[in-house]
């Protein structure tokens, strides 16, 4: 073998890397790093944020709260940790990120997906909550393990009916699909609420997100640390 | 006078063999190290500069295995010289790989400051902890670096050994290569306590490096394949070998005067010395004996003939750098 002349012992290496790694994490959480170029944190702090709320109303809810509602309150917990008060700024999501931005806003809520196209210019905290696109059946009728041949009943203008194509199902689309006696596609929390039974075949899962200005590390990685202790 | 059959001077075939086990042992180990980088990468553009060097540092272990395949072979029919320009060919694809890369993340990172980008790097969960992702790049760069800095020095001295400019120039990198990580560590802490601009900054540094060490290789390489006059490993100064082969010439009592004219082949010289000669007795055995002479003298005279003339040349004034 090759005469591997190595000045360090790698276990004793690993070992006090690992204690630096560890002293770094424990004594930096509360050194205030990361922090933020724009002093987001700062400001907030008993002061004023501004949240924009994208105006039509998002696919998501925790079991069968109304969607934005349940956003709404999570941010309300958020600004009560922060002893701030909340200026709600409602509007379409291009004038929402556009703000967000230049910095404008402080936050965006309202549906908001990881794959939203705005990734590149705001931020976007972790997913926090996932909701998926599935097909249920009236509790009535038997469950169905595949949607081959299968006439699968889509609201009109749903996502969920390029999906099904794809999965060889035939599709029709309706105004209420809470009426239909077979099988329908929608997301999970829909299906819950209008009383079907989920078959467990899932079209689409949906990662959701919030966004804050670009850069601001310090805002991002405390709103992260919220969302994840409290909308689990 | 037979045609030369292996190109390694005597003694050295051992120490080829460790800077080819060097090399296999650094792609080993840089393989792994690119590929855990990569999952940390975040959005930092000094962390990606140093990802990329990373990568690029794999280019000259590449071309001195690829070479070191080629260039023992015998010469041939349709390759009468053999085939020594392979380690030639090979830096000059690595240099204007690096110089091309270098440009193209300069450019990049350099756009990013005038935009006034600024960096997000948001925080992940990790064994119930919760973690500013920053910490996580920081430590993986800090541990890509270890690998760089060891293999580089070991590299450093085997390089001066078997006179291996392309082994040289692969420590060169590594040593470039820790400290790019070390650029980007400082550019994500600067991101961390808040001065955005910190990581661009950090990146067209490294971008620079990068540029520099492709600028050099490719001015190196050039003037290697411009069979320009032998130089020293890793510096600009002439080496000594071909006065020093003049003046054992001019000592003989049959020579008059000598002019020798060596080139650089991967380790070894090529060249002729053309002798002035006082008599013309004996000329071709004395010529022989010469070179053989010579040729124990100084093991890395590889193809060498003293060819006895009744003119020589004018020998040109100074050119190049000197």
């Amino acid at each position: 073998m090759m005469r591997l002349v190595v000045p360090i012992s790698f276990t004793r290496a690993y070992q006090s890397f690992r204690r630096i790694a560890l002293l770094l994490a424990v004594t930096c959480a509360s050194c205030g790093i990361p922090r933020d170029p724009d002093g987001t944190v700062a400001r907030v702090k008993g002061g004023m944020m501004r949240v924009g709320v994208i105006a039509a109303a998002p696919r998501i809810a925790s079991d069968d709260t109304e969607p934005v509602v349940w956003e709404e309150s999570l941010i309300r917990e958020f600004a009560a940790e922060m002893g701030a008060r909340i200026e709600w700024i409602r509007g379409p999501e291009a004038e929402l990120m556009d703000a967000l931005k230049e910095h404008q806003l402080d936050l965006v809520i309202g549906g908001l997906t990881q794959s939203t196209p705005w990734g590149e210019h705001v931020a976007l905290t972790n997913p926090y909550h996932t909701t998926m696109v599935a097909v249920g059946v009236p509790r009535s009728a038997p469950l169905i393990r595949d949607l081959a041949g299968l006439e699968v009943a889509v609201e009109i203008g749903d996502a969920a009916g390029a999906y099904l194509r794809d999965r060889g199902a035939t599709l029709i689309s309706v105004r209420d699909p809470a009426r239909v006696a077979g099988p329908v596609a929608a997301p999970d929390w829909k299906l819950r609420r209008w009383g079907f039974r989920n078959t467990g075949i899932v079209l689409r899962r949906h990662d959701h997100v919030m966004a804050v200005p670009p850069g601001e590390n310090g805002w991002l990685v405390r709103l992260e640390r919220f969302l994840r202790e409290e909308a689990r | 006078m037979g045609q030369p059959t292996s190109v390694l001077p005597a003694g050295k075939h051992e120490d080829h063999r460790r800077g080819k086990r060097l090399e296999w042992t650094t792609i080993g180990i840089m393989v792994p190290v690119i590929m855990l980088v990569y999952f940390a990468l975040g959005s930092s553009q000094a962390m990606k500069t140093a990802w990329v060097e990373d990568i690029l540092s794999l280019v000259p272990p590449v071309a001195f295995l690829v070479a070191a395949r080629y260039h023992t072979r015998p010469p041939n029919k349709d390759f009468p010289y053999g085939f020594h320009r392979a380690i030639g060919i090979a830096f000059l694809c690595a240099a204007v790989a690096l110089c091309t890369m270098g440009a193209y993340l300069l450019y990049e990172s350099a756009i990013k400051l005038v935009n006034m980008e600024h960096p997000t790097i948001g925080s992940f969960n990790i064994f119930g902890r919760h973690l500013w992702h920053g910490w996580v790049m920081i430590a993986v760069l800090a541990l890509s670096a270890i690998p760089a800095i060891i293999l580089g020095r070991m590299k450093l001295s085997l390089a001066r050994k078997l006179h291996d400019k392309a082994l040289y120039a692969d420590a060169d990198m590594n040593k470039a290569d820790w400290m790019t990580a070390g650029a980007a560590i400082l550019g994500i802490v600067g991101v961390g306590v808040g001065l955005w601009w910190a990581d661009a900054v950090a990146a067209v540094l490294i971008s620079f490096s990068i540029l520099r060490d492709g600028w050099k290789h490719l001015g190196q390489v050039v003037y290697d394949l411009m069979d320009m006059v032998p130089t020293k490993v890793g510096e600009s100064e002439a080496d000594p070998l071909p006065d020093l082969i003049q003046a054992t010439l001019e000592d003989m009592d049959w020579v008059e005067k000598a002019q020798v004219r060596l080139r650089e082949a991967g380790h070894v010289f090529i060249g002729e010395a053309y002798v002035l000669t006082r008599g013309e007795t004996n000329l071709l055995s004395r010529s022989e004996q010469a070179t053989a002479q010579l040729k124990a003298m100084h093991p890395r005279l590889h193809d060498f003939v003293v060819i006895p003339a009744t003119t020589l040349q004018r020998q040109g004034a100074d050119v190049g750098e000197g």
